[in-house]
């Protein structure tokens, strides 16, 4: 694609989002849609900035935000490290992978009142439950980037006289950074969405209790406010590790 | 470089894979001496070990019994300084630019940047490829990657490349084409080549000595001199030489099959 090409896409693609919030403006202020259960889109955007400047608001944030790091922080490495074992160990492979991907396809909320037992409703419960959420499909996506290193490579590397050192940083490594940096993303998007709601679910506290509060009492403007700032979060996150996935995997064809 | 720089001895080599029952003798009692600057091409049915002889003179695998020497010395494991390697197709790293491809091995062996940079591209603009340093494997055509695939083996200046198919993978015109470029970068960097393939046209033309191999257990069956002069051309091919020694190996090969 040439580069006009691409500056036509990204605005016709701003036009569409511009003219979806123009036509609920429109929709709301011409009586088309109940204003009470629509309330126009500048209305949602002044409550929003409204709800940020309120010191309630702004620590629910950091405490979502914390669970979500907290949680994504150890289900990274240790689906990464159970990752590399599914596949370095032929024999542990083959007993966890059918489990794994049986465990991957059941739906992950229906384990959620268990962790409520179990962690009461509280801080490392909402962390336990992002991490129980991202962490199996760190484990897939890692082994998968493992496979994905290609013998002859590390062949060549050793034929130059690599040491085992060398050859995992400079074989290993560059050869899955492209897969595992989709992992992240991916366990980034799971990790926010098993926090969220978890939150909604049972909690005091987080931008998911607010969320799922506002919706019990009709608090229409600040519920969707609540959804455009989780929606920006979310998109926020994943455009910035698109723009590292793109610097590393440009080689991949 | 002393007198024995690119000397390569290959003595009662026996390569045997897997044990016990399933144990299948791949290399069996395999020798020969190939001389300093000397052009040699090992040829045989697939599955012939000769591959797998390529492999043990890298120091990339051991040998079940026998020795291998270069340069008058034993190969233990990989030595850079001695073997240069110069694998099949797809074997460069699609993440590194052709440039970063052939400054690897120099990296490796924590080379100055100044120094790699320097190297890499002398290398490249030995095997023709200066206006592309900055292109990705993925940019670059099939011939080109084994251009800088002999660039990357060359890089670090050894006496011996070793050849594993590098050009199995090209169109007939290509493989032509890279297999004069091949004896042009061989003739200006006066290295020992071993070049194994399953061509035997390709085996005639670039050759100073065909060794040929039988089928599994691979074993020396014939050892060829192409007396053919060089700079070899295209002309010769279509010669009673040419046809004579190709007619020689083929018959070799069917025997031993």
């Amino acid at each position: 694609m040439t580069r006009t090409h691409r500056a036509l896409a990204s605005l016709a693609r701003l036009a569409i989002v511009a003219s979806l919030f123009l036509l609920w403006e429109a929709l709301s202020r011409a009586g088309a849609v109940n204003p009470r259960l629509l309330p126009p889109a500048s209305d949602v955007f002044v409550t929003l900035f409204d709800l940020l400047q309120r010191p309630r608001i702004q620590s629910d944030i950091v405490v979502t935000l914390a669970e979500v790091a907290l949680a994504f922080a150890i289900a990274v490495p240790v689906g990464v490290a159970l990752g590399v074992i599914v596949v370095e160990s032929r024999f542990l492979g083959e007993v966890l992978r059918p489990l794994l991907f049986f465990l991957f396809s059941i739906p992950k909320s229906i384990f959620l009142p268990l962790f409520i037992l179990v962690f009461g409703i509280s801080f490392s419960q909402k962390v336990a439950y992002g991490f129980f959420s991202a962490v199996l499909t760190m484990v897939i996506s890692t082994a998968a980037a493992v496979e994905s290193i290609r013998p002859d490579h590390v062949t060549v590397a050793r034929s130059f006289g690599a040491t085992r050192a060398q050859i995992l940083r400079r074989v290993y490594l560059p050869s899955m950074l492209p897969i595992l940096i989709e992992a992240l993303r991916i366990a980034m998007i799971f990790t926010f969405t098993g926090v969220v709601l978890a939150e909604m679910y049972a909690s005091r506290q987080g931008i998911g209790y607010q969320i799922s509060n506002w919706g019990e009492t009709y608090q229409l403007r600040a519920l969707l406010a609540g959804v455009l700032l989780v929606s920006a979060m979310a998109i926020a996150f994943n455009e910035s590790i698109r723009r590292v996935e793109h610097y590393f995997g440009h080689w991949r064809t | 470089m002393s007198k024995a720089a690119g000397s390569i001895a290959v003595r009662n080599v026996v390569q045997v894979y897997g044990a016990g029952a399933d144990a299948v003798l791949a290399v069996d009692d395999v020798s020969f001496a190939v001389a300093p600057g000397a052009f040699t091409v090992l040829v045989g049915p697939s599955g012939c070990g000769k591959s797998s002889l390529l492999l043990m003179m890298a120091g990339l695998r051991g040998a079940r019994s026998g020795t291998i020497d270069i340069n008058e010395r034993p190969m233990t494991g990989p030595d850079p300084d001695r073997v240069g390697v110069v694998f099949q197709e797809a074997s460069l790293f699609p993440w590194l630019t052709a440039q970063a491809n052939v400054q690897f091995p120099l990296e490796l062996r924590g080379v100055p940047r100044a120094e790699c940079r320097a190297r890499a591209m002398q290398a490249l603009h030995l095997v023709g490829l200066e206006g592309f340093t900055a292109r990705y494997p993925h940019e670059l055509s099939g011939g080109m990657k084994q251009r800088v695939s002999i660039a990357r083996g060359l890089v670090q200046d050894p006496p011996v490349l070793l050849m594993d198919e590098p050009f199995a993978a090209l169109d007939e015109q290509t493989r032509m084409t890279m297999g004069d470029e091949l004896l042009r970068i061989w003739s200006e960097a006066k290295k020992t080549v071993v070049f194994v393939t399953h061509s035997l046209t390709e085996a005639v033309y670039l050759a100073d000595e065909v060794i040929v191999m039988s089928a599994r257990p691979g074993r020396i069956v014939d050892r060829i001199a192409v007396t053919l002069p060089r700079p070899r051309t295209y002309d010769m091919m279509g010669g009673e030489v040419f046809g004579h020694l190709r007619d020689r190996i083929w018959r070799q090969i069917r025997k031993a099959e």
